[in-house]
């Protein structure tokens, strides 16, 4: 076998150590450096945060809008370590005097030999994966400072060995007047003011005080919903309209309890939030799609549904009449022992509704209980809903296509991205005051007039929001005027 | 102390904190009905007519040698744990991920995690035994010899059928933690092969490995599930026949005008010595970790339910987290 020769670092200084990876240290400070000044035309908050290891990648992502890419691509690096370490646990020293003196493979081929064999096929493996996402990172920052994408070729350059290129491509875009980030609107403008108003509480009712919803996404942390105070009588049917993306669900979710925002959710005079565990069972709520198993029968299913919804000390009796009525008034008598498999379309919805009406929920929330369905059937649906809030419950509902049915429903709420991308309250009140208060005379035509240009609006959600926001202060003041004239008399 | 509630009217005037839901106790009953009612609607019964097949195909291959020599019993005990961790694997691989909408939505509405897993456990309890019961008929409908000392029960058979059960049903509760732990079926299929290549692979008896592959070994349910089989088959106490099949193909060759192979063989065989020769070849390739005893196999039993519990629980810690699901 062939003479092999390596260096094996030994324990040193810290000096000995920088001097050792001066190299990369310089890499590290090109890259940062570029990033710092980056951050900066982007009039990005604490753009130091390009020099901390880890918290610059996630800048990065956010500031070209691909936080998911910049996260596997730490992870990877991550990993690469790892495996680093683990050929870092072999002696290489005498492994390469077994191979100088091995005269056959197999004398060669220690467990040792194989470990590192495995860790450079492994790290082979995660560079290939690290080249990819790099190449996806490097797209978006090509796209964000709308450049040629043939940079990508300069800055994967060095793969897997080195980063310099990329760093120096970093540096030149960073310390170049002329390479600007090219950011949506939004990032840069404040939202629109907040109302500071709070809902008045009602004994029988929902009261909804949301004064905001963070979602956090690894270190990044951002705002789905602000400023939203309502209160909703029992016995009203209330249509909850949004554009995509306005956090309709998101604000469903917080108002059931099942994500929940800084808040305070009044249900019956009782806090959701903090009597969660007993208030679950009074919220029924439906989701978008019929969540339920194929394979057993509409009996079993809303049989099960009402063991596990029903209290417990409810006589089995007193349980199955529960379920035959419920069966009865949803029209799904006749098919009590058919496959929910078998089910139609506007069958399913009504067996999935049912599942949450057994327990005779106080609030009941639909989330597009239409969709899929015809017009005919949608209305009918409506028209059972109707029914429910008439016996005293407060039914929201997301629809899409309102129209059709908007003579059924009491009141509206506009859900409408502000700026920031935040969910805001836009309007809320009577369906005639809605059209009023638009200049629309169509739910449809309030939508469109909220939502976003590119997404074929009138782009107008801030102004209304805004406006919304001005009315329920002017409220306020009144009131607060009210109260101290009482006060005074 | 909870108030009797007559009718379902009567909810509306008894205060909340007074009514009384299922616990976790009765959400598993529930949750074993549907199950099994899947069993009988869906197509979870064809894992046994599934089980047999493949019973019937390993048999076939390697069932002539099993518990007959120390060859033929370490690919057949092989074989036989690929069966139980395929067939575990198998069984509930998708179960979970399949429906995660379903129980997201359920779990909102009071479904206890820990039930849902429990059900699942019991009923995966259920076909793994069924499969044990048909795997082992089949062998013994081809006429597999299976050891007739018993090691644990006083039943040879029983000890068999534990073994493939736990085998099989540690395998499963893998698949199933595994069920819990991604977001999709595809996924889930994805990721099924690798693990079972990890199997196989690190089984510890098949491939020979050193240092910390070898440690490495001792996280497999397979490497447990051979140990027991083959400690069961009395593995260390079989003749070898390799030496004696090797002979057999050189018994021709010719050195100086003489056959001294034949020679050599012709004269075991006269003085009868051809089954002490074997044996004696096997001396020298006994496996410690494979001693026939009861403690041996105690212990292998013992990693599979430890494995079987801590898969569980994984399954738990994970599934808990089910309402963070984005849409």
């Amino acid at each position: 076998m062939g003479e092999v020769t390596v260096q094996v670092a030994g324990p040193g200084s810290i000096g000995e150590f920088i001097v050792n990876h001066i190299s990369d240290f310089v890499v590290y400070m090109m890259f940062s450096a570029g990033m710092f000044f980056m951050l900066q035309k982007a009039k990005v908050k604490k753009p130091w945060r390009a020099f901390v290891p880890v918290v610059r990648f996630l800048c990065l992502g956010k500031l070209i809008r691909r936080e998911k890419d910049c996260r596997v691509y730490l992870w990877l690096t991550l990993l690469l370590y790892v495996i680093f370490y683990l050929t870092g646990t072999i002696d290489l020293q005498s492994l390469m005097e077994t191979v100088n003196t091995a005269e056959t493979t197999e004398e060669v081929l220690t467990s040792d030999a194989r470990l590192l064999l495995f860790c450079v096929a492994g790290a082979m493996a995660v560079a290939l994966a690290l080249l990819i996402y790099q190449i996806r990172i490097c797209l978006g920052i090509c796209s964000t400072f709308k450049r040629r994408k043939r940079w990508i070729l300069l800055m994967i350059l060095g793969w897997p060995f080195s980063e310099f290129c990329w760093s120096l491509v970093m540096l030149i875009w960073g310390l170049k007047k002329s390479f600007v980030p090219y950011l949506p609107e939004e990032d840069t403008e404040e939202g629109a003011a907040l109302s500071g108003a709070e809902a008045r509480l009602l004994a029988d009712g929902l009261t909804v005080n949301i004064k905001e919803r963070l979602a956090k996404d690894g270190f990044h942390e951002k705002r789905l919903l602000r400023d939203i105070h309502l209160s909703i009588p029992k016995g009203h049917m209330v249509l909850l309209l949004g554009g995509s993306g306005a956090g309709k669900t998101t604000f469903l979710n917080a108002v059931t309890g099942y994500e929940p925002a800084d808040a305070k959710i009044m249900l019956g005079g009782k806090d959701i939030y903090k009597e969660y565990e007993l208030m679950k069972y009074d919220v029924g709520f439906v989701p978008q799609q019929d969540l339920m198993r194929g394979n057993d029968t509409v009996l079993r299913t809303l049989s099960d549904a009402a063991a596990m919804r029903l209290p417990d000390n409810m006589n089995a009796r007193a349980r199955k009449k529960r379920v035959q009525h419920v069966l009865e008034s949803f029209g799904l008598s006749m098919l009590q022992d058919t496959l929910v498999d078998k089910l139609s379309g506007g069958q399913r919805k009504r067996l999935s509704i049912a599942m949450e009406f057994i327990s005779d929920p106080s609030l009941f929330i639909l989330d597009e209980p239409d969709s899929g369905l015809d017009g005919v059937v949608a209305r009918g649906l409506f028209e059972k809903l109707r029914a429910i809030a008439d016996e005293g419950k407060i039914v929201v509902v997301i629809t899409h296509t309102p129209d059709r049915v908007i003579d059924l429903f009491d009141d509206v709420i506009v859900l409408a991205k502000d700026v920031d991308r935040t969910g805001r309250l836009a309007y809320y009140g009577p369906i005639k005051e809605a059209g009023e208060f638009f200049g629309k005379d169509s739910m449809e035509g309030i939508l469109l007039s909220i939502n976003q240009k590119e997404e074929g609006g009138e782009g107008r959600a801030n102004e209304f929001v805004a406006l919304y926001a001005q009315q329920l202060q002017a409220e306020k003041t009144e009131n607060a005027d009210d109260g101290k004239a009482g006060a005074a008399e | 102390m909870s108030a009797k509630v007559k009718s379902f009217e009567d909810i509306r005037n008894i205060p909340k904190d007074e009514l009384r839901y299922k616990g976790r106790g009765q959400q598993i009953l529930i949750y074993l009905g549907k199950l099994f009612r899947m069993f009988v609607f869906q197509s979870d019964w064809k894992v046994l007519p599934m089980a047999a097949v493949i019973a019937g195909l390993v048999c076939y291959v390697v069932g002539a040698n099993l518990f007959k020599n120390m060859e033929g019993t370490l690919l057949g005990t092989f074989a036989m744990s690929c069966i139980c961790i395929w067939n575990g694997f198998f069984n509930s691989i998708q179960v979970i991920c399949r429906e995660r909408a379903i129980i997201k939505r359920e779990h909102r509405a009071g479904m206890h995690i820990s039930s849902y897993i429990a059900a699942h456990m019991i009923y995966q309890a259920f076909l793994c035994l069924g499969q044990t019961v048909v795997t082992l008929s089949v062998c013994r409908l081809m006429k597999v010899a299976f050891p007739t000392n018993s090691l644990v029960t006083g039943s040879a058979m029983l000890d068999m059928a534990i073994t493939i059960f736990l085998t099989t049903y540690a395998s499963d509760m893998m698949s199933l933690m595994t069920s819990a732990i991604v977001r999709s079926t595809t996924t889930a299929m994805t990721v099924m092969p690798f693990l079972m290549i990890f199997q196989l692979v690190f089984s510890g008896g098949f491939f020979s490995l050193e240092g910390t592959a070898q440690k490495i070994t001792n996280l497999t349910v397979a490497k447990w599930g051979l140990t027991a089989f083959c400690a069961q088959g009395n593995y260390n106490d079989l003749p070898m026949v390799s030496l004696w099949k090797t002979m057999n193909q050189m018994k021709n060759v010719e050195y100086e005008g003489m056959y001294p192979v034949k020679t050599a063989m012709d004269l075991i065989e006269q003085s009868g010595g051809q089954e002490q020769l074997m044996l004696e070849c096997a001396k020298y390739n006994q496996n410690p970790k494979y001693e026939s005893s009861m403690d041996n196999v105690l212990n292998c039993w013992l990693r599979l339910i430890l494995f079987i519990v801590l898969f569980a629980c994984i399954a738990v810690g994970f599934l808990e987290y089910i309402d963070k699901d984005k849409r």
